[in-house]
């Protein structure tokens, strides 16, 4: 069981990924934007970050770049509908430990997390 | 500049690559087989734009738009009946608890299905051109034909490069149309790319 905090503006997606987890009994806080997760991150140390790109208020690269300045070290999963190879590799480099497609696939996310957090 | 016939036969071939990964991305989503006619791309007038998507339905419409910029920029849109729309978020959300607030599951859900939908389409043809492209937050309409498109009031004179498809999901009965339009601006930015493309 792991901590996992997710970041998605969007209700689909974010119970899409919750079901997911569940299912390997980790425990989940959600934030809408890269702003509300940064202030989450000020009171709960989560094991995973689960990370959207376009969101209002701070977008996922916008956030990537605030834990670098703040050197927050915890793996981050983004999680994007962006399949462009260009946006993979800005992600990467902004120090993202995975980059996985929308909508997510059970055993891809639950890999993942896994990987990231044992 | 006016594109050729072979530049047409191009631009739809990889239009149709893009929404053949959209439509694979749907397909995940919903576990249903999509069908995809082949797309129609032609250069018209916005006059003669508004025209053509009167065709889509006389009824409401439920409309995500997704806009582009980079090498060249536009917008894509996905478009339902307001009857398929409400039928997609029916088989996306049927098992989720999602408390009382229901227009804002409807749009929500759209949106995101729409996201990952253009994402799909606009993403692919960025990665065939090996270009970068930057999106606006996706926005969710509905209404009436002349309210889902009203953007292009503002470029009322000018022309468009149109790519249209229509799909259908029929375990659903869910029929939907592709639509993407780049601003004549950008056609030579997407000629050159695709020069890129065929010049060895």
């Amino acid at each position: 069981m792991a901590n996992i905090l997710t970041v998605d503006d969007a209700w689909l997606s974010r119970t899409m990924i919750g079901k997911i987890l569940k299912t390997a009994e980790h425990e989940i806080v959600e934030a809408d934007n890269g702003l509300n997760a940064l202030q989450k991150l000020e009171s709960y140390t989560p094991d995973c970050i689960i990370l959207d790109l376009l969101m209002p208020e701070m977008d996922g690269f916008g956030f990537l770049e605030k834990m670098q300045e703040k050197n927050i070290d915890i793996p981050v999963i983004v999680l994007s509908a962006d399949i462009q190879d260009s946006t993979r590799t800005k992600a990467l480099g902004l120090g993202a430990a995975r980059m996985l497609n929308k909508p997510p696939k059970l055993n891809e996310l639950i890999s993942a997390v896994h990987e990231l957090t044992n | 500049m006016q594109p050729t016939k072979d530049q047409i036969e191009a631009l739809k071939e990889l239009i149709n690559i893009g929404v053949g990964k959209g439509a694979e991305i749907l397909n995940s989503m919903l576990s249903s087989h999509i069908e995809l006619n082949v797309p129609a791309v032609r250069v018209i007038s916005t006059g003669d734009f508004s025209k053509e998507l009167q065709k889509i339905s006389d009824g409401e419409l439920a409309s995500v738009d997704l806009g582009f910029k980079g090498e060249f920029s536009g917008t894509s849109q996905l478009v339902f009946s307001s009857g398929a729309a409400s039928k997609l978020v029916t088989a996306l959300t049927g098992d989720m608890d999602y408390g009382d607030d229901l227009d804002t599951i409807r749009s929500g859900t759209l949106c995101e299905v729409g996201n990952v939908v253009l994402n799909g389409v606009m993403g692919s043809l960025g990665n065939i051109f090996e270009t970068h492209l930057t999106y606006t937050v996706p926005n969710f309409r509905e209404g009436s034909v002349n309210k889902i498109f009203n953007p292009l009031d503002e470029n009322i004179d000018k022309l468009l490069l149109l790519a249209k498809t229509n799909f259908s999901v029929k375990e659903l009965e869910i029929r939907g149309e592709l639509v993407l339009y780049f601003e004549l601006g950008a056609l030579n930015a997407i000629l050159k790319a695709l020069d890129r493309l065929v010049v060895c």
